[in-house]
C-alpha cells in the first residue's frame, strides 16, 4: 500500500476530500470508531492487521504507511 | 380552541407550550404524580443533581438545543478526562482515551457492516426501503450470528447496542436497528461523545426542562390523572380519566405506544399502536454517589466498559458544581430484566462490588439509586420503545397520522432523532403545528 491508497481510505472514512499525506486523521475529526474503519480497510487491502495502538502512533497516511511496511 | 394533551413529557408539554403560545387553550393530564416522562432528576446533594432518565445532546440537536435557549437553560460538558477502564476478559485493565481492548480490525468490519446496512435504509419511511421486507423479518441477534464472525464483534456487538438504543440484539428487527441509528445522525455520531450525540448534558439536570415549560403561560397541567379513555364524536373529543372527563377540539396523545394502546378509543384506532413484538427500551439506570470523584485522582475519567454486568459501562456524572462524584452505570439488554429482578439488597452489593473492582481505592458509596424504567408502569422502557420484527411496515404508516381529532407525538413519533430528546420536541412542534394548521382553518369558516 502507497501513501496515496492510505489517503483515500482516509478521504473515504472520513467524507473530506482535503486529506495529504501529512494529515492527522484526528486533527481531521476521526474518533475512535472511524479508526478501526481504516484499520479493517488497511487489513482488506492488505492483509496488514494493525491494532488500535498502532494507529494512534502512526495516524497520517504517511506514517501508517511506514508502520505497514515495517510490519510487512 | 381547546387541546388536551396526554403526557406531561418533553414530547407533550413542548406541544402544549406550541399550542398555548398560539392562543390555544391547553390542559396537560399526566398520569404519574410528576411531570418529565423519561426525564428525571435526582438529587444528589444540595443542589446538585443527576439525571435518571434521558441526559445526553449534540450539537445536531437543534430543536432541544433552541428550547433550552428559550427556557433559560445551558449545556455542561458530559467528558472528564482521563484514562478507562475495561473489564473485557479476565479481569479489569487500565488504557488511555475510550477504545476497548478489541480487534480494531474485527471492529472496524462491524462497523462498515452496520454503515452499510444504515445507508440501505430510507430515514423517511424506514418500512418501505429498498431492502426493508429482508431487513425486517431478522432480528439484530440473527443478524449478528450471520455476519460477525471474530469473537471480539460477537462480544462487542450486543454491549455497542446496548449503549446506543439500550436494546437487547433479540428484541429488535434489523430494520430497526438500521434506521434507529439513522435517525440518530449514523454510527459515528450517536456513538460518540465529543462531537458526538453525547457531546453535553444539561445544567442541573434534563428534568429541568419539562418543569420549566409545565411552569409555563397558558398551560395547565394535572397530574395523577392517568387518561382511560378518548372518545370522539363529531363536535370534539371527551377524554376520561379516574377522576372525570374533560371536552376538547382535538387531542395530543404523547405517550410511548404501548401506553397510547392502554388507552380505550372511540372509534377505535385503524392500526394499532404496538404489537406484540414490540419491546420496551431495556434501561437500568444506576447511580453510585461517593464523597469526591476519587478515581480522577488516579488517572481515571470514570468511563468504563465490561462485558458482565450488572454495570456494562460506566460514565462520570458529577454534578458540575458539587462536591460529590457520581458514577452512573448503564444496565441495558437482557442484563437489564436480570438486574430488575433482583431484590433491593442485592442489586446494591452487585453493583457497589462492581464499581469497587473497575475503580480502586473507592470508600463506600454514600447513596444509591436505581431506576428501573422497564418497571415504570408509565414509561414501559426507556429509552424507547424497539420496533421487532414485522413492526415497522404494521406501525410506521400510522406513526404520526392523526386519528381524526386525535394527533400523535413522543419520540417515538419522530423519525428524526428516533428515541431521543431531540426527537420528543421535534414530535412536540409537529403535533402543535398540525392542530394549528387544522383548526385555525376551521375556525376562520365557522
Amino acid at each position: 500500500m502507497d501513501v496515496e491508497d492510505l489517503s483515500d481510505i482516509f478521504r473515504r472514512v472520513l467524507e473530506n476530500d482535503g486529506v495529504r499525506a501529512d494529515s492527522d486523521f484526528f486533527v481531521m475529526g476521526g474518533d475512535s470508531l472511524l479508526a478501526t474503519r481504516v484499520l479493517s480497510a488497511v487489513a482488506r487491502a492488505c492483509g496488514v492487521e494493525l491494532d488500535f495502538d498502532d494507529f494512534l502512533e502512526a495516524p497520517t497516511p504517511e506514517a501508517l504507511c511506514k508502520k505497514i511496511a515495517s510490519l510487512t | 380552541m381547546s387541546v388536551v394533551v396526554v403526557g406531561a413529557g418533553l414530547a407533550g408539554l413542548t406541544a402544549a407550550t406550541g399550542l398555548a403560545a398560539r392562543g390555544v387553550e391547553v390542559t396537560v393530564l399526566e398520569a404519574r404524580d410528576r411531570v418529565g416522562g423519561r426525564t428525571r432528576g435526582i438529587e444528589v446533594e444540595p443542589g446538585g443533581w443527576v439525571d435518571a432518565g434521558a441526559a445526553y445532546l449534540g450539537d445536531r440537536h437543534t430543536a432541544l438545543i433552541a428550547l433550552m435557549g428559550e427556557l433559560g437553560l445551558r449545556t455542561t460538558p458530559a467528558t472528564v478526562a482521563g484514562d478507562s477502564r475495561f473489564a473485557l476478559g479476565d479481569g479489569e485493565l487500565t488504557r488511555p482515551g475510550r477504545f476497548p481492548p478489541l480487534s480494531a480490525v474485527a471492529l472496524g468490519e462491524m462497523f462498515d457492516a452496520l454503515d452499510e446496512l444504515v445507508r440501505t435504509v430510507g430515514a423517511d419511511a424506514p418500512w418501505a426501503s429498498a431492502d426493508a421486507t429482508r431487513l425486517d423479518t431478522l432480528t439484530a441477534a440473527e443478524w449478528a450470528r450471520e455476519h460477525l464472525r471474530h469473537p471480539d464483534a460477537r462480544l462487542f456487538f450486543p454491549l455497542f447496542l446496548g449503549e446506543m438504543m439500550a436494546a437487547d440484539p433479540a428484541d429488535v428487527s434489523v430494520l430497526h436497528m438500521a434506521f434507529y441509528l439513522r435517525s440518530g445522525g449514523g454510527i459515528r455520531y450517536l456513538n460518540a461523545f465529543e462531537g458526538g450525540a453525547q457531546e453535553h448534558r444539561i445544567a442541573g439536570g434534563a428534568h429541568r426542562l419539562c418543569e420549566r415549560l409545565a411552569a409555563g403561560p397558558g398551560i395547565r397541567v394535572y397530574l395523577n390523572e392517568p387518561v382511560r379513555a378518548i372518545h370522539q364524536d363529531d363536535d370534539g373529543v371527551t377524554v376520561t380519566t379516574r377522576a372525570g372527563s374533560l371536552r376538547a377540539d382535538a387531542v395530543v396523545v404523547a405517550v410511548p405506544p404501548s401506553l397510547a394502546d392502554t388507552i380505550d378509543h372511540g372509534p377505535a384506532l385503524p392500526a394499532p399502536r404496538s404489537t406484540e413484538r414490540t419491546a420496551p427500551g431495556c434501561a437500568v439506570k444506576v447511580h453510585l454517589v461517593y464523597p469526591a470523584p476519587v478515581w480522577r485522582e488516579h488517572g481515571l475519567s470514570g468511563w468504563s466498559v465490561s462485558a458482565r454486568g450488572p454495570l456494562l459501562s460506566t460514565v462520570d456524572d458529577s454534578p458540575a458544581d458539587g462536591t460529590v462524584g457520581v458514577l452512573t452505570g448503564f444496565v441495558t439488554g437482557g442484563e437489564a430484566h436480570r438486574f430488575a429482578r433482583l431484590g433491593e439488597g442485592e442489586r446494591r452489593e452487585r453493583a457497589v462490588a462492581q464499581a469497587a473492582r473497575l475503580f480502586p481505592g473507592l470508600p463506600p458509596p454514600i447513596g444509591f439509586h436505581v431506576t428501573d424504567w422497564i418497571g415504570e408502569d408509565y414509561s414501559r422502557g426507556c429509552y424507547a420503545a424497539l420496533f421487532g420484527p414485522g413492526d415497522w411496515p404494521r406501525l410506521g404508516p400510522h406513526l404520526t397520522a392523526p386519528h381524526r381529532r386525535v394527533h400523535w407525538a413522543g419520540t417515538e413519533t419522530s423519525v428524526e432523532f428516533f428515541g431521543l430528546m431531540e426527537g420528543a420536541v421535534r414530535s412536540g412542534h409537529r403535533a402543535a403545528e398540525e392542530i394549528i394548521a387544522t383548526y385555525r382553518r376551521r375556525d376562520v369558516h365557522a
